[in-house]
């Protein structure tokens, strides 16, 4: 069904989207004083930040599962849109916030596009499509 | 005004569709303003008022959801659900088709060797619809029975007969129906018990030819292993083939029954590289075999093309055939007879016959049902003079003693069962034949799904389903009072107005 090229792309989208979010579970577990006051500022210390963190964990470990690489997806593309959430609402975009912001803008985006290269894996959705009507030879006269 | 006390779907529909975004709002602004947590809520109720929408205004493919949003999906789900609740839950033991619970536990108990006696009644009907055995007054004893043996191609005098001492043949399923684990445990199980498998029409038995046990070896339509270019009977390769010490007969098939009139067919989805090289045909589409063969054209061209094949293989040659009209069988009797040329047996499989895939319409509504088209075909030999001048193979459902015995009565000198040996090695009618995607690993190819296999252990349910069915055709043929399924006839049937039977029926 998947032609090659969009299945390396896809693939592409969840390592960079596993690698992005792995790299900042360190500063979440390690309670790095950026991540706390990240988390202090939208009223979730310690708890949001050790949760949100296992979260990230367990989507990381989804994304790179061949069989679960949808759910890691829907999960991943959850935690960005709250994280891109969180920037709107709470924590804005000066200074170093910009590139966390985008960070989390450029995960949700290799979310979105594994899940919709991979939809038809999804258990939602699944519409029986034939765009084209079959043929069928008829005499001419 | 109504008194129903029902959900009126349409007003709740239309209440989900207007309050999903409202709170999805609600829960934006309780995150916003109370806390950051209420956002677990928010970000998913996002997610569904965006597949709402999509439901509701961009798909174009189910008009349910576009009248009806998400909630219409609670249908399709309980639909996809209900096959399996109503085989888990709700059928009854009698109900399900084409083999119910009561059919299928005693195909289990017997491959398991667990003794099927039942108590306290029959789930069956006694009315006028079902056919039984009438016993006889004086029931023998079992050291009474004759040793049951069946030699084909006795009449013609060949050098090379075959005398088959297991009365119950696995009927024809190629390699590519089948894996190759069900393959190789339903002939290491055979072997266990001397008995016959027929190799289905899939090319080259490879598989098959692996445990050791008789073969014959089914020519189909597409002539799959035994080919010409132009789609012609190959003599040199059918003779090597037939030089093989385990191929012991060979089976024409001119028709089955639950595809008459139709080639065989195999699905894409189940043509692996193996698969095709042993067929030769492409990968990548589904392979679709011609409805007839080339050299069988009418009646005189058909009972031709058998003498040559009995004659390049040396062997027993038989054909398989679903019956359509019984004038036409009894013309290609009468045709065999003006040529004095017979097949050495004729293989009647019912419309109620299996496949790995046919379309719908065949299977559910093409040929006759083996009881009346075995009777007819009985009563065409008998009637022509010819009946001992060849042997009958009756095939469809027959997987239970109490059916076997019925066939037997109509004429049949052995029967042969395609899905009871499926069932013996843990099929669990999935009917999921043809999409490879089997769960029990029997019709797949998938490594992951074959691995379910064990070959020794299922080989040797094989065997206890064959030696159980022995059993009960020994204590049947007692109470009939006959020393061997020879001696049983119509006259042993009680068939009642209702059933198929009823037409040839004279007496009650
Ligand atoms: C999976 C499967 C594959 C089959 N393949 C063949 C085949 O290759 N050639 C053939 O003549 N019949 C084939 N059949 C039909 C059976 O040989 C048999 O005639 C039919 O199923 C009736 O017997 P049953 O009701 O005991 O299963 C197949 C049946 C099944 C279930």
């Amino acid at each position: 069904m998947k032609s090659p090229k969009l299945k390396i792309l896809s693939w592409i989208a969840q390592f960079a989207a596993a690698a992005i979010m792995g790299q900042t579970l360190y500063f979440k577990f390690a309670a790095h004083p950026e991540s706390v006051q990240l988390f202090t500022e939208l009223g979730m210390e310690p708890h949001g930040r050790l949760l949100i963190g296992a979260f990230e964990l367990i989507a990381c470990v989804l994304l790179l599962i061949p069989s679960s690489i949808v759910y890691g997806a829907l999960l991943g593309a959850c935690l960005m849109a709250g994280a891109i959430i969180g920037h709107i609402t709470e924590l804005g975009w000066e200074g170093p916030r910009l590139q966390l912001g985008s960070l989390a803008i450029a995960v949700f985006a290799c979310c979105i596009t594994t899940l919709i290269i991979r939809r038809r894996e999804l258990p939602l959705l699944k519409a029986i499509q034939t765009e084209k009507p079959t043929k069928r030879a008829r005499p001419k006269d | 005004m109504s008194t129903k006390l029902a959900i009126n779907l349409h007003k709740l529909a239309r209440f989900t569709n207007t309050a999903i975004p409202i709170f999805t709002l609600l829960s934006f602004l309780a995150g916003w303003r109370i806390s950051f947590y209420f956002h677990f809520l928010t970000v998913p109720m996002i997610g569904l008022t965006l597949i709402n929408y999509y439901y509701l205004f961009a798909q174009r493919n189910h008009s349910l959801l576009r009248n009806f949003g998400i909630l219409g999906q609670g249908r399709y789900m309980l639909e996809s659900l209900g096959p399996e609740l109503r085989q888990y839950l709700y059928s009854g033991d009698t109900e399900e088709r084409p083999f119910n619970r009561t059919e299928r536990a005693e195909v289990y108990r017997k491959a398991n060797n667990v003794d099927s006696a039942s108590s306290f009644g029959s789930q069956n009907d006694f009315d006028a619809t079902e056919v039984k055995l009438r016993h006889s007054l004086f029931p023998i004893s079992k050291e009474n029975l004759l040793p049951y043996r069946l030699t084909f191609g006795e009449e013609r005098g060949i050098q090379k007969t075959y005398t088959l001492t297991v009365p119950f043949i696995i009927s024809g399923m190629s390699y590519g129906a089948l894996g190759k684990s069900a393959i190789r445990s339903l002939a290491r199980g055979i072997a266990q018990t001397g008995g016959l498998m027929n190799t289905g029409e899939g090319g080259y038995p490879k598989y098959h030819l692996m445990e050791n046990c008789d073969l014959a070896f089914q020519i189909g339509t597409a002539k799959f292993g035994v080919r010409q270019e132009d789609g012609t009977l190959d003599d040199q390769r059918l003779a090597d083939l037939a030089a093989k010490d385990q191929v012991r007969l060979i089976e024409l098939k001119l028709s089955q029954g639950a595809k008459p009139g139709k080639g065989g067919m195999l699905p894409k989805e189940k043509i692996t590289a193996e698969i095709s090289e042993l067929r030769g045909v492409p990968m990548g589409q589904d392979v679709v075999s011609p409805t007839h063969h080339p050299e069988c054209e009418d009646y005189h061209s058909t009972v031709a093309f058998i003498r040559r094949i009995q004659e390049v293989s040396h062997l027993p040659v038989g054909i398989k055939l679903c019956m359509g009209d019984p004038r036409q069988f009894a013309e290609l009797v009468a045709e065999m007879k003006r040529q004095d040329s017979f097949p050495d047996w004729i293989t009647i499989d019912g419309a109620e016959g299996g496949t790995g895939a046919a379309p719908k319409a065949f299977i559910d509504r093409v040929g006759m049902p083996l009881f009346p088209a075995l009777k007819s075909a009985q009563d065409a030999l008998v009637s022509a003079g010819v009946r001992q001048r060849l042997k009958l193979v009756a095939s469809g459902k027959l997987i239970n003693p109490g059916s076997q015995i019925i066939a037997f009565c109509l004429g049949a000198d052995a029967i042969a069962t395609a899905r009871g040996f499926m069932l013996s090695i843990g099929c669990i009618q999935a009917m999921q034949c043809g999409s490879n995607t089997c769960p029990v690993g029997i019709t797949s190819h998938n490594p992951k799904l074959e691995r379910g296999i064990d070959i020794a252990d299922k080989a040797l349910r094989v065997a206890n389903y064959v030696h159980s069915l022995e059993h009960d055709l020994d204590e049947l043929l007692c109470a009939a009072g006959a020393r061997c399924v020879r001696e049983l006839s119509f006259d042993h049937l009680y068939v009642p107005n209702e059933t198929l039977l009823y037409p040839f029926a004279h007496r009650i």
